[in-house]
């Protein structure tokens, strides 16, 4: 179909092109060739709408640097992404990173849920394939592989990571509550965490509640109500949670379930000074702001969240809006977007795909201004992970999320408490 | 009928893209729209029977486990290409709208949806009852063979009865759309929990169907009031083990042969 | 048909010397659920009594090992028979509530539903075993933590399970135990009339089924490197289990085996040219679109039609 809608004069002239290429063949070694990533992402089942976002990150990251002239201590070698689904579960991720090696994949990211990226490591570590996680929190899973290196029960760490561990997000949703509530000039007491019960929501609940009780920040998590990941309905939850007269409301959500418990908690009238996040999804994206509407006016949640203090980092989210029809460019497609660009950094100074020679590259790296919202330079430290890698403080002004913590990331002032309705 | 329908969830799943699809491009509230969204469900219930489930009646009954399982991938999957990923929700007048009984807090929309739900299950209950069609269905239902020599067409009365089953899914998830967020894949969780509520009702039995659906509901709010809250969901499976040791007739049907 | 059988048999053996490491690893999980699909085989296709509960075992396998590896430094080549064992207890448990209570069809399905879920619900809220973030296992290598630089290793292994269930299976289809379990998914009333103890051979399948199913457990600790209660108890896993024997042929001793081979491929096959671009999910409506087909041409499952054709010709 394609060479049907071609003109008749850019038939000619693709067809002269390709002619000429074949009659003027470039010496070996000096052709432009391609490095294959391998981009495994749960694009089909409960996550389907992150696992998108990740591969249309991903793919865009490799497109940037291909238009930009790929690698060029490679010759120019472009970036090829070979994309992979996990269906949610990681017996499928196993495969799927095997089948991406297979099909020459020198290089891998992923796979955002973290029981399947730890299914996707041995595969890594066997294959000696560099693996840079893009997302996934959970600490053990990089602290591992280091711990086995250091024992020496495997030579090389070839899994690094570019993202917050679940302990970093702990840490920095208390102390960033603790700023926040200081700049603000008001002193809430009672905090009560309600949380989805699955392997998201219980880690992001405890880290949060351990990091608190560390910190000791001028409040306290008077409770922590968990509710089921499948949830239909959550009356009884937020009745419970609204006998226990809390100041701030900390809540872990699903997409599904922070619909229905913003519903419920207008529903039941819940005064509070302001819903303030420890890191959640569902209250920041385009689909569930369009649905929550005035709901989630207000809110903040400490997220990873791209800086768009750089002018770079706004460029890209334009171009993501238009080519994924109208989605925020956040989170998931900005960490997946990251991790292509940190490897053709890693790529352009390794000179070579040997992967010794990337894992060496890896370990030097120090980009100065990375996309997302960070603590400081894009590094790696002992146990492969970005010590930098950091969540902001997001609000929702204007129908809009804006970075408003720490200050200098800050592109607007941030509005706490929320105003009265 | 005995047809373990592993696509149920999935069904109603459907029912609420329909709805949701009435609403967004035609304005039509889903409290008008589900008759439109049960209507659409009783005909792919009727070509699932006619042209599925039909079709194996005499090879073993894990085969149909297996077809229906087949089905619902087929569904979850369709209407993630066809609607997306995102969670969607079906806004509707009443979507936030509560009142306050003295100290009781009364959520509107579930209101009406209960209301509508139980209008529903009468409407049912007398056809099931009061018309020829409906007692050919009770008849096939417990004993085919029966049916079959008094000279019903089994297979047409088994196809609507699938029919009536589905398009009351889609009514269900039309009526749930204004205050329960969809994904795709929400429909397994859908299926265990109406399987559970049928089964502590009673199989074949539709005030044990209703019964059960309300008795659930309290058991696991008491829990989660009672236990931790967490443990909300384990209240609905104990009670589900002891109905099915204890009484696994359900509390109102009828032991099957 | 034995001809067949030991000339497939040598290929399998011969076949990591020249295909690749993905290829294996397709083949390490057709014959994982070839394992799995043959241990449920006993109770859910010999005997007829439909478990689709089968997860809970995995799990309780999968997490013991873990367990004892990760606390106690117990080597997983031990600590699998102490899953298998745990599991069989459980099995006992559910078999004897539901086999002494009466409960067929679909009700011993919702029984088996019911536990796994209960085991899953524990599992998310038991601190101990890592909660909902379950247990990571550190990849070493070191064969004597069950773990291998080397694929082929975890072929050889999964093929050798497979092998020995179905060894297991063989033996039982030969001794009256299996005369028996077929007698009663015929018609227990009859057997049970003739003065058989038709609950003690019903309890024994689901004793084996269980503690083979929990032993394989292990492997998929092992060989996924991590546990959620979610994947190794969730409703999904069952089903998996289920399948494969069933598009296969319950109750025939190749119809695990036979349902793997057709199953777990189409999978890849349809992941790998449905599964591009924009269009996310088609691939599983293709899949779940044969799975249809399969019920609808294959109403008595794959082997028992392969056998007729077979004799046929013969």
């Amino acid at each position: 179909m394609a060479i049907l809608s071609l003109g008749r004069r850019a038939f000619l002239r693709t067809t002269v092109a390709g002619a000429a290429v074949a009659a003027f063949p470039l010496p070996l070694g000096a052709q432009p060739k391609s490095v294959k990533i391998g981009a495994v992402h749960p694009v089909t089942g409960a996550l389907a709408e992150i696992g998108q976002a990740c591969r249309l990150g991903a793919q865009m990251a490799a497109d940037a640097v291909n238009a930009a002239g790929g690698i060029t201590s490679l010759g120019g070698a472009r970036l090829e992404l070979v994309p992979g689904d996990t269906e949610n579960k990681p017996d499928v991720a196993r495969a799927e990173a095997e089948r991406v090696i297979s099909a020459g994949a020198q290089l891998l990211v992923g796979a955002f849920h973290s029981a399947q990226t730890a299914a996707m490591v041995p595969v890594a570590q066997q294959k000696r394939v560099p693996f840079l996680i893009d997302i996934s929190a959970a600490d053990p899973i990089t602290a591992n592989v280091a711990d086995s290196v250091k024992k020496g029960e495997q030579k090389v760490q070839y899994v690094y990571r570019n993202f917050p561990t679940s302990r970093v997000f702990g840490q920095r949703a208390a102390q960033f509550m603790a700023e926040i509530f200081k700049e603000a000039g008001v002193q809430p007491k009672r905090v009560v965490l309600i949380y989805t019960n699955d392997l998201f929501g219980q880690t992001q609940a405890r880290q949060f509640q351990a990091a608190v009780k560390e910190r000791n920040p001028g409040f306290e998590i008077v409770e922590a109500i968990p509710y089921p990941e499948a949830a239909t309905d959550l009356a009884t939850e937020v009745s419970k949670l609204k006998s226990l007269r809390p100041d701030v409301i900390a809540p872990v959500t699903r997409a599904t379930t922070a619909i229905l418990l913003l519903q419920e908690l207008a529903k039941q009238r819940v005064e509070a000074l302001g819903i303030v996040s420890p890191g959640t999804p569902g209250l920041y994206e385009a689909g569930q702001i369009a649905q929550l509407k005035e709901l989630v006016e207000y809110v903040m949640d400490s997220v990873p969240w791209p800086n768009f203090k750089n002018p770079r980092t706004q460029k890209v989210a334009e171009e993501y809006v238009k080519r994924s029809g109208g989605k925020t460019f956040d989170t998931n497609s900005g960490y997946s977007y990251e991790a292509i660009l940190v490897l053709a950094d890693v790529l352009e100074r390794a000179k070579s795909t040997e992967p010794e020679a990337v894992v060496d590259a890896l370990k030097k790296t120090s980009i100065k201004n990375p996309l997302m919202v960070a603590a400081g330079p894009l590094t790696f430290n002992e146990t492969g992970d970005n010590p930098n890698a950091s969540p902001a403080m997001i609000q929702i002004l204007g129908q809009k999320p804006v970075v408003v913590w720490p200050r200098d990331a800050a592109a607007q002032k941030l509005v706490f408490p929320r105003p009265k309705r | 009928m005995r047809v373990i329908n592993f696509a149920h969830g999935d069904m109603m799943v459907w029912g609420m893209y329909l709805a949701w699809l009435l609403a967004t491009r035609l304005g039509i509230d889903p409290y008008l729209g589900f008759v439109g969204c049960a209507a659409a469900l009783f005909v792919v219930g009727l070509v699932v029977q006619r042209g599925l489930v039909d079709r194996i009646v005499d090879a073993p009954h894990e085969m149909q486990i297996l077809l229906m399982l087949g089905v619902a991938l087929v569904l979850e999957n369709g209407a993630l290409l066809a609607f997306g990923p995102e969670p969607q929700r079906v806004r509707s007048a009443l979507t936030l709208s509560t009142f306050w009984l003295g100290p009781l807090f009364v959520d509107v929309a579930r209101l009406v949806t209960f209301a509508v739900a139980v209008a529903l299950s009468l409407a049912l209950y007398l056809f099931l009852f009061g018309t020829d069609l409906g007692r050919t269905i009770r008849a096939a239902a417990d004993n085919a063979y029966g049916a079959l020599v008094i000279g019903a067409d089994v297979r047409r009365v088994y196809a609507v009865a699938f029919g009536i089953g589905a398009a009351c899914v889609g009514a269900a998830g039309a009526l749930v759309s204004p205050f329960l967020p969809f994904q795709p894949s929400a429909g397994l969780a859908a299926s265990v929990t109406s399987f559970n509520i049928v089964i502590i009702g009673g199989m074949g039995s539709l005030l044990g169907a209703f019964v059960g659906g309300l008795l659930v509901s309290v058991a696991e709010s008491l829990g989660a009031v009672f236990l931790a809250p967490s443990l909300k969901e384990l209240v609905s499976f104990s009670l589900l083990i002891l109905i099915l040791l204890f009484r696994p007739a359900g509390l109102f049907g009828r032991r099957a042969g | 048909m034995r001809w067949a059988a030991l000339a497939a048999l040598g290929v399998l053996i011969a076949l990591p010397a020249v295909v690749g490491s993905y290829t294996l690893t397709v083949l390490i999980f057709v014959f994982f659920y070839a394992y799995l699909g043959q241990a449920w085989n006993i109770v859910g296709g010999y005997a007829g009594q439909l478990s689709v509960g089968h997860a809970a075992f995995v799990g309780i396998g999968a997490y013991t090992a873990a367990m004892l590896s990760l606390g106690a430094g117990l080597t997983p080549w031990l600590g699998m028979f102490v899953g298998g064992a745990l599991s069989a207890a459980l099995g006992a448990v559910i078999g004897y509530l539901g086999f002494r209570f009466g409960l067929r069809g679909f009700y011993f399905v919702l029984l088996t539903v019911a536990f796994a879920e209960i085991c899953r619900i524990v599992a998310l809220n038991t601190e101990a075993i890592g909660g909902a973030q379950g247990l990571y296992i550190t990849f070493t290598g070191n064969p004597r933590q069950f773990q291998f630089p080397d694929n082929r290793a975890y072929y050889y292994i999964a093929l050798g399970l497979m092998l020995a269930a179905t060894a297991v299976v063989w033996t039982i289809e030969r001794k009256r135990f299996g005369i028996y379990l077929t007698a009663i998914r015929e018609d227990e009333d009859a057997c049970q009339a003739l003065g058989v103890d038709t609950f003690k051979y019903k309890m024994l399948a689901m004793v084996v089924s269980s503690f083979l199913t929990g032993v394989g457990g292990t492997f998929y600790a092992f060989y996924l490197f991590s546990l959620q209660p979610n994947t190794v108890f969730g409703i999904p896993l069952s089903v998996e289990i289920v399948i494969r024997p069933i598009v296969g042929g319950a109750g025939t001793l190749g119809g695990p085996i036979l349902g793997s081979f057709i199953l777990s491929p189409l999978a890849e096959l349809s992941r790998f040219y449905f599964a591009r671009g924009g269009w996310s999910g088609a691939h599983l409506i293709v899949y779940g679109g044969l799975l249809i087909l399969v019920v609808l041409f294959l109403p008595q499952g794959a082997y028992p039609y392969l056998r007729r054709l077979l004799a046929r010709r013969a």
